[in-house]
């Protein structure tokens, strides 16, 4: 075997195996059941068991570019707040985000509301959730929204008055959100510790990249986030624990979780790198026995 | 049809300390709407006030924020509470805001300094509602100092003493001895090797904006790039992401080029902005690398997501590859796919290095005296910790 | 002069941002505010204009010399001035038209349009690309030629392996193992180099504030 010529392959091979180990398991996945680590299983308990006064915020914080990675996050954290009825506050902070907020309300609104009897059962905009859009700059917002939430965002994303909504009685500022869940794809969730946290207290969790993930251990370790979601994982585990819960309570209804799709495709990419480095790595050592 | 509305009155529950007798009124409705109205008297339980209210000055601002602070209402059907607002000097009584059940806090921010206010806070329930007795006169004012960043005065205070006393020594003693930092000893090979093949040089300053310091970090750098390249002659190639730092990095090249003799080799296409979006300046940067084949590629500066996708069309060009970025989690990308990586504040130190003047090698050295510092109260700082929490230890 | 009134500048404002950060007194907060906010975002929008002639003159230049692939910067301005109009009369999207007919039929050319249709998958395929080059790069870096290189290629091993749910498979106790490496070492090594680099950021300040660093001016006295 040409080992020299193995060690020094052309990489457009590589690239022609990654593609196809990333698009078949797409086309024709098998199936895998994520189990939750600590910092996703922490921020899934510490919603669950929250205060029912208290409401939860998402802030979306991404673009459309990272889209595929962090909005399965997002679509399983609205999820998991309207399946146990807590109100929920949505803004962005990249104001490429607003679309994708959007999208994400209007699919898990629309799969509650599908299955709802009564008026009790649906998710009503303004009264269960409220969608208060985009403001600039970031510290603004962090800081005013300690103070009153309706300051920061006089009217919605609908351009309804914020202050007319039936929900904003019962979510005024930092003091009524039990947590703030920020998720990017950038350095926001620093800010937000910084800014919103140290000032105000509100308890912080964070949704990011794979990639970016290592960035945000330190202040998981220490407690400034509460839990965490990394990448496509992060969000598959997030769904897996929704999926349970819903079907827990009798709502079996196998909504679709796109991280739990993509899992088959991920786990086959990583076995494929792993089996690059050890071919490269036989290769590596046979052509140095062969130089000694 | 006759109806009986007594609205207050609540038969399961007892008369409590706070309990008044009051005189309700009590409607009799024809079914027409017209109510007759009653006096009698009623058991009416009102709900307990909240109590020691206080008021105080926000510290640490510009002024103009009160905070206002009271104990909650035993009460646990408590709907939430109204806070209100005196002048001294006026009988009104102003409505400012209102608070949820949990929240016993509530900052005045509409206040005029030196004016005294007194505050109220009214619990309310679906039973009614109770107020509480006024706070103390309180006045807002703004403050000159910042208390709270009194650790990092002190701190500044103590780096910048290092930083400067150390520069200073430098003036006088020139036998500075810095460590080797194989990525900046490269620069003057790999611009060499430019030069050789007859191929341009790359450098990219990151895709930050001026107010990032890695950025001008890497601007400081460019300045010393570019003045070898104007001595060597070899082509540069400056994509920008942001107008400002475009704007600052045409300048710095214009003046190394002067700076070496050679404002004749500088032109304005040297220089370019390309766009502010992450993924298209990628795309752009990629397009140079595969068109033009820069001999050298420099990635220094402030990056993300778009590290690898840089770094590896370079490697895959066979371009020399010198990066340096403080973004701690794009390193193992730079390491894996250039020839050469400046970490973190190797980035800072370039500059001194590659100008070799004594006084920015001098503060080099306060750095890391500073470093030092830091090290023994780290270490000084977890042996308490660990005296602390270990029970046998815990008397010292 | 042309050096020491920017070096001035440099000295005044820097000292003034480090002032403003320890007195919180309104006349300073004001005058911060007013240079955050209105001076930074003034001084961006006239430096976008010199960018979008440095573009448009980049590809000129090129146009004019007939450089390399120079038909492509014809596409480039193209796309520019198209994409500018559009956004600029066009209106955002088919519910707020601008002065510009925008809509065909029912096919629109808003500038959400082609944000949504052009942006969205354009950035997105890019990003992308990291899968590829993650695996090329991994492919000829990883190699057990000493014993750090081994370690990070074991280290590796067990975060990709625990970073999907095939390394439960393998042990329960490979995730958690992952996580340790991820929340230890690698937390500690981070924080290491994070002290550095902001210990570098705060030196290259002070040293551009008192004129020492004067690289960023092309150097030179």
């Amino acid at each position: 075997m040409d080992w020299q010529r193995l060690q020094t392959i052309d990489r457009r091979w590589i690239y022609l195996v990654i593609w196809l180990v990333v698009m078949v398991p797409l086309i024709v996945p098998f199936p895998i059941k994520p189990k939750a680590s600590p910092p996703v299983e922490r921020l899934f308990n510490y919603i669950d068991t929250m205060p029912p006064d208290k409401a939860l915020v998402v802030s979306f914080d991404y673009s459309p570019s990272t889209q595929p990675e962090l909005q399965p996050m997002t679509v399983a954290l609205l999820r998991h707040a309207f399946a146990r009825g807590t109100r929920v506050g949505v803004l962005a902070l990249d104001v490429t985000g607003l679309g994708l907020a959007e999208d994400a309300l209007r699919q898990v609104t629309a799969e509650f509301n599908a299955h709802a009897l009564t008026h009790e059962d649906s998710i009503i905009n303004g009264e269960d959730y409220v969608f208060w859009g985009w403001s600039t700059p970031a510290i603004t917002v962090m800081l005013g929204m300690g103070e009153r939430i309706t300051k920061v965002f006089p009217v919605d994303y609908y351009g309804q008055k914020t202050e007319s909504l039936a929900i904003t009685k019962y979510i005024k500022n930092y003091d009524d959100i039990g947590i703030l869940v920020t998720v990017a794809a950038s350095a926001i969730p620093r800010s937000w510790i910084n800014l919103a946290q140290t000032q105000f207290g509100v308890r912080l969790g964070c949704g990011v990249t794979a990639v970016s993930a290592a960035d945000f251990y330190p202040y998981l370790n220490s407690g400034q986030f509460t839990g965490m979601l990394a990448g496509m994982k992060g969000a598959a585990e997030y769904e897996q624990l929704v999926a349970d819960k819903l079907k827990e309570s009798g709502r079996d209804w196998r909504l679709r979780g796109k991280g739990t799709e993509a899992m088959s495709s991920q786990t086959a990419a990583h076995l494929a790198i792993m089996a690059f480095i050890i071919l490269g790595n036989i290769a590596f050592f046979a052509t140095r026995r062969r130089r000694k | 049809m006759l109806s009986l509305e007594i609205g207050h009155a609540d038969s399961d529950r007892y008369l409590r300390d706070n309990d008044k007798i009051i005189l309700t009124p009590v409607f009799f409705r024809l079914n027409f709407g017209v109510p007759i109205p009653l006096a009698v008297l009623l058991l009416t339980t009102l709900l307990a006030p909240p109590a020691d209210v206080r008021a105080r000055d926000v510290p640490n601002d510009e002024g103009k924020n009160i905070m206002v602070t009271w104990s909650p209402s035993p009460d646990t059907d408590v709907t939430g509470y109204l806070v209100l607002r005196q002048t001294q000097g006026s009988e009104i009584w102003e409505t400012l805001g209102f608070t949820g059940p949990l929240v016993h806090r509530f900052v005045d921010d509409g206040a005029v300094d030196g004016t005294p206010y007194a505050y109220k806070v009214l619990a309310q329930s679906q039973a009614g509602t109770s107020e509480s007795e006024p706070s103390a006169w309180a006045k807002s004012s703004a403050q000159w100092f910042d208390t709270g960043t009194l650790p990092a005065l002190i701190g500044t205070g103590i780096f910048a003493f290092l930083l400067l006393y150390f520069i200073n020594r430098a003036k006088k003693d020139k036998s500075l001895f810095i460590r080797r930092i194989s990525g900046l000893d490269a620069v003057e090979e790999a611009l060499g090797r430019a030069t050789e093949m007859g191929r341009a040089t790359l450098y990219v300053p990151g895709l930050s904006t001026m107010s990032d310091v890695a950025t001008i970090a890497s601007l400081n750098i460019l300045g010393e790039v570019a003045k070898k390249t104007a001595q060597f002659g070899t082509p540069l190639i400056v994509p920008n992401a942001d107008p400002i730092v475009y704007t600052v990095a045409r300048e710095v090249v214009k003046e190394s080029y002067t700076a070496a003799g050679r404002p004749d080799a500088f032109n304005e296409d040297i220089v370019f902005f390309v766009t502010d979006q992450q993924f298209a300046f990628a795309a752009a940067v990629d397009g140079i690398m595969a068109r033009e084949k820069p001999a050298t590629n420099f990635l220094i500066g402030m990056f993300w997501a778009e590290s690898l996708i840089l770094a590896e069309t370079g490697a895959a060009t066979g371009a020399i590859q010198i990066a340096g970025t403080d973004a701690v989690a794009q390193l193992p990308f730079f390491i894996t796919a250039c020839d050469y990586t400046l970490i973190g504040e190797e980035l800072y130190a370039a500059s001194a290095y590659l100008s070799r003047e004594p006084i920015l090698l001098g503060a080099i050295k306060g750095q890391d005296y500073s470093k030092a510092l830091i090290i023994g109260f780290i270490i000084l700082a977890t042996g308490l910790a660990l005296v602390a929490n270990i029970p046998v230890l815990r008397f010292f | 002069m042309r050096r020491r009134l920017p070096l001035f500048l440099v000295f005044i404002m820097g000292l003034f941002g480090a002032f403003a950060f320890f007195v919180p007194h309104p006349p300073v907060r004001q005058i911060d505010e007013v240079l955050r906010n209105d001076v930074i975002r003034i001084i961006g929008a006239l430096s976008l204009v010199l960018g979008v002639g440095s573009i448009i003159r980049h590809h000129f230049i090129k146009i004019q010399r007939k450089a390399e692939h120079w038909p492509y910067s014809y596409i480039t301005i193209i796309a520019l001035v198209v994409s500018a109009v559009i956004g600029l009369f066009g209106g955002i999207d088919p519910n707020r038209p601008g002065i510009l007919p925008t809509q065909v039929g029912s096919f629109s050319f808003h500038i959400q349009t082609i944000y949504v249709n052009m942006m969205v998958p354009l950035a997105a395929t890019m990003f992308s690309l990291l899968a590829f080059f993650m695996a090329s790069a991994a492919y000829r870096a990883f190699r057990c030629r000493n014993l750090e290189a081994t370690l990070l290629l074991l280290a590796a091993f067990i975060l990709m392996l625990g970073a999907v749910p095939f390394g439960r498979m393998i042990s329960r106790h490979l995730p958690a193992f992952a996580e340790w490496i991820l929340a230890v070492p690698n937390t500690a090594s981070k924080r290491g180099i994070l002290f550095g680099v902001e210990l570098g950021v705060f030196a290259t300040s002070l040293k551009i504030i008192l004129g020492i660093e004067r690289g960023w001016l092309g150097g030179g006295d």
